[in-house]
């Protein structure tokens, strides 16, 4: 099982660096040459020019595959498959060696799921190796497990606090947040996206199941996006929130390499340590969105709120999604409200331009509240090269916007993705623990 | 004490004369068990004979309305029964009149079929009183001895002897951990400490069977992983040998000890197996 692909994310700027992204597995034990028909590869040159955001077209085979080794880990600027969960544990590791086992161990098992293969036999007295859930071959349908860190994971740990990546912080309330402690922060985050959500589901337990000395399951959340199968004119479009509108509109080009080296990822100049060049900041928001009330809410105010229009996504005075709004003619705000969502995000001034984030979120549903309304709303997921001058900046020109009212942000928290893993000889995380063993912080 | 030495003899003389016993032994597992499987028949047969003599004592204590001796006498009497669990559940009937906690009711603390331990708990911390007590207690002094006798009569299959050390740990991890067990009292560490107890005795008990499978390693892992949570435990005990409340538990400890749990629940459900238990 070699992959062709080795560079995630490659930012060289040269091409297109997802050519083949989304990997065809062939031979995939005895049922992957059963299965692997002709149609795939052309799937593969299909995933070209996708944006992260884009909704999921429905086409996916289970045998596909991202990539696990590369500059930076998958799951970031790979185009969001249907479905995620975001997990956070807390970690019990006292020592570097403790720490260093860990994440070797994490990488083993996130090469395993992500790329798939046979699940080892034992002995029928013995509990099985697998929850089986995906049957004897494990699929990799599209699987990326992404890893991060967070700020009381190097806070609690005198040899890991003079490595904290810059910007990594406890999430603080904003004033909007109603926060669930239950529902907050974490060492590390996994953040599992795929096509099935059984998936995710299957990785989940494969990983609580082989590292139950290291990590406790803290929160989880589980969310989804609508697929939309493509349209004749290969048109794409960002999928839909629960409140029924576009998300991820004006979102950075996560296929522009140049880009998202400013945008999402931490390298020279940043500051940061040098362990840290190649991973980004992750911000992660569960936000509950009073859908009852939304559904009462008249058209025209729906779409004053965000600034677009609700069936085409297109901001006002545009026609299509993509088309970009001109605020400077609009001074007043005659057009686009001054504190519609998306011109309190993003403004469109050259300075707005420090504040991009790339957003790769799931929508979730979770039931009932006790007073018998729908629990449904957003896991927000945005990556970022600066967790200040992204997230924590557009969030606070966002308090006090109209959407506040139907929206509660009640968990989350903050990680610093760890960069990618260059070859199997390689662990996540193995510079950290490197920089650890070298007396003075190589900043 | 002599009425607990005269039990252990009569005990062992039972695990070693049943002819059930080791007919259902040498049928389903190795003759290794043999020894192991009549230790722990006595092991739980004084630990059911010391459930019964304590809930005497806290039984009292409700009738003579002294509540602060009841309080003091909860935690302590309930240890035996959790030691113990993994055969006292082979008793369902028992164990919900005995252990049920308010949530397996649907109207949780009101539920009039609430009973045992818990029902006791939720009257002497929450409603700091006795009063309406009295069945409950007589109903728990009942059930308790008639647990006694069936266990006594009981054959104990090997697999849930075997499987009773991660049953504990199983139970610790999904229910106890949380610290919603003695959610009045807030004793939860008097229980914890039983739950390992008993799953250690286990392990101990089999460690001669398993050394000569070659399972050395295993057998340091399961042992450090013991060590570590009496280590964790040791620092929460009172001078009086009990142990403080469980909100005293730092995150970081209870974070440890869930690692642990998990880790021992991993590794002793491979005991069956190890040992050729279906």
């Amino acid at each position: 099982m070699t992959d062709k692909t080795k560079d995630n994310g490659n930012h060289s700027g040269f091409g297109c660096p997802f050519t083949s992204r989304r990997q065809v597995l062939f031979g995939l034990g005895g049922a992957g040459s059963a299965l692997a028909f002709g149609a795939f590869p052309a799937r593969a040159e299909e995933g070209d020019g996708h944006q992260v955001t884009d909704a999921p077209t429905g086409l996916n085979s289970t045998l596909e595959r991202v990539p696990f080794y590369g500059k930076h880990q998958a799951g970031i600027v790979t185009p969001r498959p249907a479905t995620g969960i975001m997990a956070a544990f807390d970690v019990v590791a006292r020592t570097p060696e403790d720490l260093e086992t860990m994440l070797r161990k994490l990488t083993e098992r996130i090469v395993f799921l992500t790329q798939g293969g046979e699940v080892p036999e034992l002995d029928p007295k013995l509990p099985p190796p697998d929850s089986g859930i995906l049957g004897p071959v494990v699929a990799p349908d599209n699987l990326t497990i992404t890893v991060g860190l967070g700020a009381s994971l190097f806070e609690r740990r005198e040899f890991l606090t003079p490595l904290k990546p810059r910007t990594l912080q406890r999430m603080t309330q904003f004033p909007n947040d109603a926060l669930d402690a239950e529902r907050c922060h974490g060492d590390l985050s996994l953040q599992f996206c795929a096509n099935l959500q059984d998936t995710n589901i299957h990785a989940l337990r494969d990983i609580v199941k082989n590292l139950p000395e290291y990590l406790v399951l803290r929160w989880m959340q589980e969310g989804d996006v609508p697929v939309i199968p493509p349209k004749p004119d290969g048109e794409t479009e960002s999928a839909r929130n629960f409140l029924g509108f576009r998300d991820g509109s004006a979102n950075p080009d996560s296929n522009d390499g140049i880009l998202m080296q400013k945008v999402v990822w931490v390298g020279e100049g940043d500051g940061e340590p040098q362990w840290a060049h190649g991973g980004t900041y992750q911000a992660v928001r569960i936000i509950r969105n009073f859908v009852e009330r939304w559904d009462r809410t008249p058209l025209k105010e729906q779409e004053e709120i965000f600034g677009r229009k609700k069936d085409s996504g297109a901001p006002f005075g545009g026609t299509r999604e993509s088309d970009v709004p001109d605020y400077t003619r609009d001074p007043q705000g005659e057009l686009t409200p001054l504190d519609a969502h998306i011109r309190l995000a993003n403004p469109r001034t050259p300075e707005a331009d420090d504040n991009l984030i790339l957003r790769r979120p799931f929508n979730y549903s979770n039931g009932v509240t006790k007073s018998g309304q729908l629990d449904q709303g957003l896991l927000f997921i945005a990556y970022q090269a600066d967790l200040e001058k992204g997230f924590i900046a557009v969030q606070t020109k966002l308090n006090g916007e109209p959407l506040e009212e139907y929206i509660k942000p009640v968990g989350g928290g903050y990680f610093f993705v760890l960069p990618g893993v260059s070859g199997p000889d390689r662990y996540l995380g193995q510079d950290l623990i490197e920089a650890v063993s070298t007396a003075d912080t190589p900043i | 004490m002599n009425f607990t030495r005269h039990l252990r003899a009569g005990a062992l003389a039972f695990a070693l004369s049943t002819t059930a016993l080791t007919g259902a032994m040498a049928q389903d597992a190795s003759l290794d068990l043999v020894e192991p499987l009549a230790q722990y028949k006595i092991y739980v047969a004084e630990n059911t004979a010391e459930l019964v003599k304590d809930t005497e004592a806290f039984v009292k204590a409700i009738k003579d309305g002294d509540v602060e001796k009841a309080k003091e006498l909860f935690a302590p009497t309930r240890t035996s029964y959790e030691a113990v669990e993994p055969i006292a559940e082979l008793f369902s009937d028992l164990d919900v009149s005995i252990d049920a906690r308010a949530d397996d009711y649907e109207k949780g603390e009101e539920d009039p079929t609430f009973t045992g331990f818990h029902r006791l708990e939720y009257g002497l911390w929450e409603e700091g009183s006795t009063e309406g007590l009295d069945e409950y207690a007589d109903q728990l002094m009942e059930d308790v001895k008639e647990l006694n006798s069936r266990i006594n009569e009981l054959t104990f299959p090997p697999e849930t002897v075997v499987g009773g050390a991660a049953a504990l740990m199983e139970e610790v991890a999904a229910t106890k951990i949380s610290g919603e067990e003695d959610r009045y009292s807030r004793t939860d560490l008097w229980d914890f400490k039983a739950n390992f107890d008993g799953a250690y005795k286990i392990f101990d008990l089999l460690k001669p069977v398993l050394e000569e499978k070659d399972s050395e390693e295993f057998l340091k892992t399961v042992q450090g992983n013991f060590d570590d949570v009496y280590e964790v435990l040791e620092e929460y005990e009172t001078d009086e040998g009990g142990y403080v409340s469980y909100t005293k538990l730092s995150d970081e400890d209870r974070n440890l000890l869930s690692t642990k749990v998990n880790t021992l629940a991993e590794d002793l459900s491979t005991l069956r197996g190890k040992l050729g238990l279906g």
